[in-house]
């Protein structure tokens, strides 16, 4: 008999980067498979694929047998019965439960009126089905998370699915919501509908899951029965057989030339956080996605607000309320997003370089020659390539961006520099200067925190890691113990 | 990521598109001049010209104030009462006599007083927009709404006829060597912000809050201050454009002074090609905006167009202006 969904030879590629190399991937009917994988792996990728967000470039897709045809529509899969249930939900917080479900496919009276009653009634029996007495009439918006995720499924249910795909769908619920969840999908599963499950927690596999399979890279890797192989078989696969050590000698500085110490950092995603960085130390953060390693930043630098936790720069205590007072202190912070964030694209590389040195300097006017010389200087010293210092930001690679919004730190002088996910959307080429430019600065004497989720780019520049997961520090280790395995049990935190 | 491709353009081409890029609304400007000239031979004479000038001063000043309000990502709806009403209490000021005959005080008194609660209402504006952290059009569509009336209850709906002294009404009607001294206050003032905007740090912090707040956060910096800033800034040049809509008719009327000012002087600055998302501007281009406002005024009352037809021509001229400048991104 045909397997339920087969993928054969899917490739997908983004803006010339494929993501998807060949994968194959099948899955039986009422099968619970887990698909796991580090970040950028392309889990979410194949899985939007086969729901119809994306295009596939290559390869093709059997439902029961028979090849699906190859164009992006999330409504004709569902109507396949193929759902999926993304990590950040779909849903209208201000419309009711039982619209939700029904969105677009409102059961309608004679004379195309919406029957409201109708929906109702149905609504209710299908979350009865879920075991959830929740009234369709309510406003989604009101409900707890747990509670909204049951109406996505509600929702999939709604379509006949026979296959379920569920994005990490625990990485929002308690433990009691979660071992509810997990009775649920046993429940479909023996129902005879698949569930694909996507998790960063590699423990719930083993307890829910029958089948695991494993991406890396955008390649697949292996699928194994779950009762075979225990949760570290399964980082391992994650991470390659191949062992990468670390590329890069010890600190060798000042182990006492503390530069800034974050003591206790609490808040309600960040438990009890503290660690240090020494003058011209390279720090880095790794972890998966969601482990707070951003938000600890942010709370260094003034923009979260914590319910306890103390800074100190070079031993004495400081107060940062704001980015302002963060300046003062000389930190500096290149952002995960620089165009939410970093950099105001549609002004020029001038003004981009030198909004903070403006604020240091004394005077209500610009200097035009100090500010002409200062932006030079960066387009030189950081190699930006660039027609000119009035080019406007947004016409600039993701490689060249990234260095003015790195400029306009250096043009402040700051002592201590924070950057979250330096290299991310940058071309290989450019992350090496990125990576040249950044030892060069440390050697320097300035401390430097990276937050990454690159393996591969922790190896290769930082002296020390700290390994976090879900908001606690799980792990710390100097470049000559540091592997991408060890990284990824902390991670993981199995 | 994408990355823009740089395609190699003759030297020509490139300066073409650079005016084109940076100067359409010029560009449109001199198309709307040359249609008048050709339909009514006498738009060109130097007395109406002058006259177009005199007369779409008063919007003007208030225009380039608002220009910095909408290049930080900020909108001022309340602009045209608050004239109403720092006007009303210049006229009062103004009018009182001591038993001789004589005015009361100095006229910079009311002058001042009258910028004052101008650049008061801005303060209030700004205030509200960013601590409370309401959208500046609710703001200060509020706030117009709370001036027009006190101006209306404080006047009791008339009309209050000032001093008709010669030093006060010389402002907005007088020239000086020929040109309206309306036009070159708008003209000193536009040099005075034109420096700002550009050469000052504020006025680089204008284009980086309205352009991305966030970052100029992270940047250190002070997002509300800049905000409140140009919400005086654009008080402050209400208050100017009071006084020479005071002086020149030596009157307020509590119901109609200054009505649609506000609309007035954000098309200008929106024909200037201003962006109302923020980030983008240049204070010639409202310059040039408001210029095409009077232009068009004065042309309805040259061919003869019905009154009632005038916002029917006014709205096609900026549906023109507007789509003329329009870029794809």
């Amino acid at each position: 008999m045909a397997k339920l969904l087969s993928m054969q030879g899917i490739c997908k590629s983004f803006f010339g980067v494929e993501v998807l190399h060949d994968v194959n991937f099948e899955v039986e009917k009422g099968e619970i498979m887990a698909l796991c994988g580090e970040n950028g792996a392309g889990k979410s990728t194949l899985m939007k694929v086969l729901a119809g967000v994306y295009l596939q470039d290559g390869g093709d897709i059997y439902l029961k047998g028979e090849q699906l045809a190859a164009h992006a529509d999330p409504l004709e899969r569902q109507h396949l019965g193929i759902s999926m249930i993304y990590q950040e939900l779909n849903l209208f917080g201000e419309l009711s439960v039982a619209q939700n479900i029904f969105l677009c496919r409102e059961p309608r009276r004679k004379g195309g009126l919406i029957d409201y009653n109708r929906m109702y009634d149905d609504s209710a029996v299908l979350l009865k089905k879920l075991g959830e007495n929740i009234d369709p009439r309510r406003k989604l918006g009101e409900l707890k998370i747990a509670q909204k995720q049951m109406v996505e499924i509600a929702k999939a249910i709604s379509f006949n699915v026979e296959l379920l795909i569920m994005d990490e769908p625990t990485s929002v619920l308690t433990g009691k919501e979660t071992a509810i969840l997990f009775d649920l999908i046993r429940n479909l599963s023996a129902q005879g509908i698949a569930v694909i499950y996507i998790s960063h927690r590699l423990n719930e596999f083993t307890e829910v899951c029958q089948k695991v399979t494993v991406l890396r890279d955008g390649y697949y890797i292996d699928t194994k029965n779950v009762p075979d192989v225990t949760v570290q078989d399964i980082a391992t696969l994650m991470v390659g057989r191949t062992i990468t050590e670390s590329r890069v000698a010890d600190f060798s500085g000042d182990p006492d030339a503390v530069m800034l110490e974050v003591k206790n950092v609490t808040d309600d995603k960040l438990r009890d956080l503290s660690f240090n960085v020494r003058k011209g130390e390279i720090l880095g953060f790794s972890g998966l996605v969601g482990a707070g390693r951003t938000e600890l930043m942010e709370v260094v630098f003034g923009i979260r607000k914590p319910e306890t936790g103390e800074v100190f720069i070079e031993g004495q205590p400081v107060t940062v309320k704001s980015a302002i007072d963060a300046i003062k202190c000389d930190l500096g912070f290149v952002t995960e997003d620089r165009k939410e964030s970093g950099l105001v694209l549609c002004r020029d590389i001038t003004e981009n370089t030198n909004y903070i040195f403006w604020q240091k300097s004394k005077g209500l006017f610009k200097n035009k020659k100090t500010t002409a010389e200062n932006t030079r200087r960066m387009i030189d010293r950081l190699n930006i390539r660039c027609q000119g210092p009035d080019q406007h930001v947004s016409n600039l690679s993701g490689g060249n961006q990234q260095k003015v919004a790195l400029a306009k730190w250096l043009l402040a002088d700051a002592k201590i520099l924070i950057l979250d996910e330096p290299t991310r959307g940058v071309d290989v080429g450019a992350r090496q200067e990125i990576y040249h430019i950044i030892k060069e600065l440390a050697a320097a004497g300035i401390a430097i925190v990276i937050v990454s989720s690159d393996l591969q780019e922790v190896l290769t520049i930082c002296e020390r890691v700290i390994v976090m997961h879900e908001g606690r520090i799980t792990g710390s280790l100097i470049s000559s113990e540091m592997t991408e395995e060890k990284i990824m049990y902390y991670a993981t935190n199995v | 990521m994408e990355t823009v491709e740089q395609k190699p353009e003759s030297r020509f081409v490139s300066i073409a598109k650079n005016i084109w890029q940076n100067y359409s609304v010029v560009v449109v400007f001199v198309i709307i001049l040359v249609v008048c000239g050709i339909a009514a031979p006498r738009f060109l004479r130097p007395e109406n010209l002058l006259n177009i000038l005199r007369n779409t001063s008063i919007v003007g000043v208030i225009a380039l104030g608002m220009t910095f309000v909408i290049i930080a990502g900020g909108i001022d709806l309340s602009s045209g009462p608050v004239l109403a009403t720092a006007g009303a209490v210049l006229i009062l000021l103004q009018r009182m006599v001591t038993a001789e005959g004589e005015p009361a005080m100095p006229l910079w008194i009311p002058i001042l007083i009258c910028c004052a609660i101008a650049v008061g209402f801005g303060f209030i504006n700004g205030i509200i927009t960013t601590k409370a952290k309401l959208p500046p059009f609710i703001v200060t569509l509020a706030v117009g709404i709370i001036a027009r009336s006190i101006t209306i209850y404080f006047c009791r709906g008339a009309t209050i006829i000032g001093n008709r002294i010669p030093e006060f009404t010389r402002i907005g009607n007088g020239s000086l060597f020929m040109i309206p001294i309306p036009f070159l206050i708008a003209i000193a003032l536009l040099i005075i912000l034109h420096i700002t905007l550009t050469r000052s740090k504020f006025g680089t912090y204008v284009y980086a809050v309205g352009g991305n707040e966030e970052a100029a956060r992270y940047s250190g910096i002070k997002v509300d201050r800049v905000k409140i800033l140009t919400y005086m800034l654009v008080g402050l040049c209400t208050g100017i454009a009071a006084l020479i809509e005071m002086s020149r008719m030596a009157a307020v009327a509590a119901v109609t002074s200054g009505a649609m000012y506000e609309f007035e002087a954000i098309t200008a600055v929106i024909v200037g090609g201003t962006s109302l998302s923020g980030g983008k501007g240049r204070l010639i281009g409202t310059v040039v905006g408001f210029i095409i406002l009077g232009v068009v005024n004065n042309m309805m009352i040259m061919l003869n167009v019905s009154p009632y037809l005038s916002g029917a021509v006014k709205g096609a001229v900026i549906l023109f202006a507007v789509l003329i400048q329009r870029r794809e991104r």
